[in-house]
């Protein structure tokens, strides 16, 4: 089991100038659970999870990882030091949609950059871990490949052994599986549910509904920056009171139906 | 055609083109070092700095390179700054190129995905081991054939050097001229020594990009 952490998120807001991107958002993730954000594109939702390792700057509202604010000193003061922001980073995992491996470095350099670089191993160490956490997400035998010789598959599958190699106690996925051609979806979903299965925090943007629906432990709707709804899975996905909800379900099931 | 005389002047027309080499060599290492400092400080200095750091850029941007020797060489004895003609010319060599470097640097950082940088940022890497570790490598593949493109320019304006009295090729050129009257064979011969050297940077310069884009390419 790993040490997992736990998110705290109160009265958030983000302005993009004078578009309002996220209203006084409230979200509790319990520690060790899944939480999916749900919603049309353009809700807010990679906005709110990319606020909670502060790659996204929020203006108001605290968003607190095991109690601990983070990107700011105190609620409304000022910017956290660097080097303290990256301490915390340090504990959270992230994987985006695009994968961002680094392209001139091999699936094993890229999984090994971050350990020697923030966590400071010696080279052997970090190769060998880099290995253990690429066989972990059954990748054992492309180590030596550099991301141009992977698959979209392999390559998240490569950026998700990246984020857990750090050991972090939190990881976020920014619609991890939306770049990727649709026979590849499986092998990088089964990993992340190994990872909940773990014991895991893990929020998770995505518009994988089936994902949501079986591995998620409460999933969270949101539309035109604002949650509209924080539920167990089976009340959001099966009997969604909210007309929002439902709409955008009665979209997604059309879609999907032939 | 009197092709006779190089016996005389040849090893004095190589002299020269060494010393060509070695100021191109030299002027267009020190020109890109400079370059991309000045990318650097404008990627992540403070306003004032990037303000000054673009307006050093239009200037030497806007003046010829004749001009600005001719301030540095004749000039720069009144702010106290005495400098031979070689190390003045290679001084010269490095402030001219800088600012095309410094572009070059500049548009070459920009064109490396941002979320590659992010990626970075969110394992919690300093931003000292980001630049050396992802901005500068992936940058410098982007840059290097506009890098090889311009220091194949700057090969050809050492010639400039000549007017302050640095001895290279085309100084050397002007003076067999003079002595001999064989202008035409003597910038044949310049011509053609120019015409080498440009090839074979160009062909370095094609060889190192096929090496260090190996692992870039998809290959399906």
């Amino acid at each position: 089991m790993v040490q997992a952490s736990s998110v705290e998120i109160r009265k958030v807001n983000k302005f993009y100038g004078p578009f309002q991107a996220l209203k006084d958002i409230d979200l509790s993730v319990p520690p060790g659970k899944v939480t999916c954000l749900i919603g049309p594109s353009g809700s807010g939702k990679s906005t709110l999870l990319r606020c909670i390792n502060f790659l996204e700057e929020y203006d108001s509202g605290e968003v607190r990882i095991d109690g601990q604010l983070i990107g700011y000193e105190a609620p409304g003061g000022r910017r956290m030091r660097a080097r303290k922001l990256r301490e915390m980073r340090r504990s959270i995992g992230m994987v985006f949609q695009q994968f961002n491996l680094w392209p001139h470095m091999t699936a094993q350099e890229n999984v090994a950059e971050g350990l020697i670089r923030v966590r400071g191993l010696p080279r052997a160490e970090a190769a060998d871990r880099a290995v253990e956490a690429l066989r972990k997400v059954g990748l054992g035998d492309k180590m030596a490949n550099h991301p141009a010789r992977l698959s979209g598959g392999q390559q998240q599958r490569v950026a998700i052994a990246r984020a857990i190699a750090m050991e972090p106690r939190l990881m976020l996925f920014d619609e991890p599986t939306s770049a990727l051609d649709p026979e590849l979806v499986g092998e990088v979903l089964n990993v992340m549910k190994t990872l909940a299965g773990e014991g895991m925090t893990m929020v998770v943007v995505t518009h994988e509904m089936g994902f949501a629906a079986h591995v998620a432990d409460q999933v969270a709707f949101m539309e035109a920056g604002e949650l509209v709804a924080v539920d167990a899975p089976a009340r959001i996905l099966h009997q969604p009171e909210d007309p929002r909800i439902q709409g955008f379900l009665r979209t997604y099931h059309e879609r999907n139906a032939f | 055609m009197e092709w006779s005389i190089f016996q005389q002047y040849g090893p004095m027309l190589l002299r020269g083109f060494a010393i060509t080499i070695f100021c191109w060599l030299l002027g267009t290492i020190l020109g890109m070092v400079l370059g991309l400092l000045i990318a650097l400080a404008q990627r992540y200095g403070v306003k004032p700095v990037r303000w000054l750091l673009q307006t050093y850029i239009e200037i030497i941007r806007g003046t010829p390179f004749l001009v600005q020797l001719f301030v540095l060489y004749y000039g720069g004895p009144l702010i106290g700054l005495r400098l031979d003609a070689l190390p003045a010319g290679l001084l010269g060599l490095t402030i001219y190129g800088s600012p095309y470097f410094a572009e070059i640097f500049r548009s070459a950082f920009r064109a490396v995905p941002h979320g590659q940088i992010e990626a970075a940022r969110a394992i919690g890497m300093a931003e000292p081991s980001i630049i050396r570790r992802i901005l500068l490598p992936l940058g410098l593949v982007s840059a290097l054939p506009a890098l090889v493109n311009f220091s194949i320019i700057l090969t050809k304006e050492t010639v400039i050097l000549s007017i302050i009295t640095v001895p290279e090729l085309m100084y050397q050129v002007q003076r067999m001229s003079t002595e001999t009257f064989r202008y035409l064979e003597a910038n044949l011969v310049l011509a053609l020594f120019f015409w080498g050297l440009v090839e074979l940077i160009s062909r370095a310069g094609r060889r190192l990009e096929t090496r260090i884009t190996k692992h870039l390419i998809e290959r399906t």
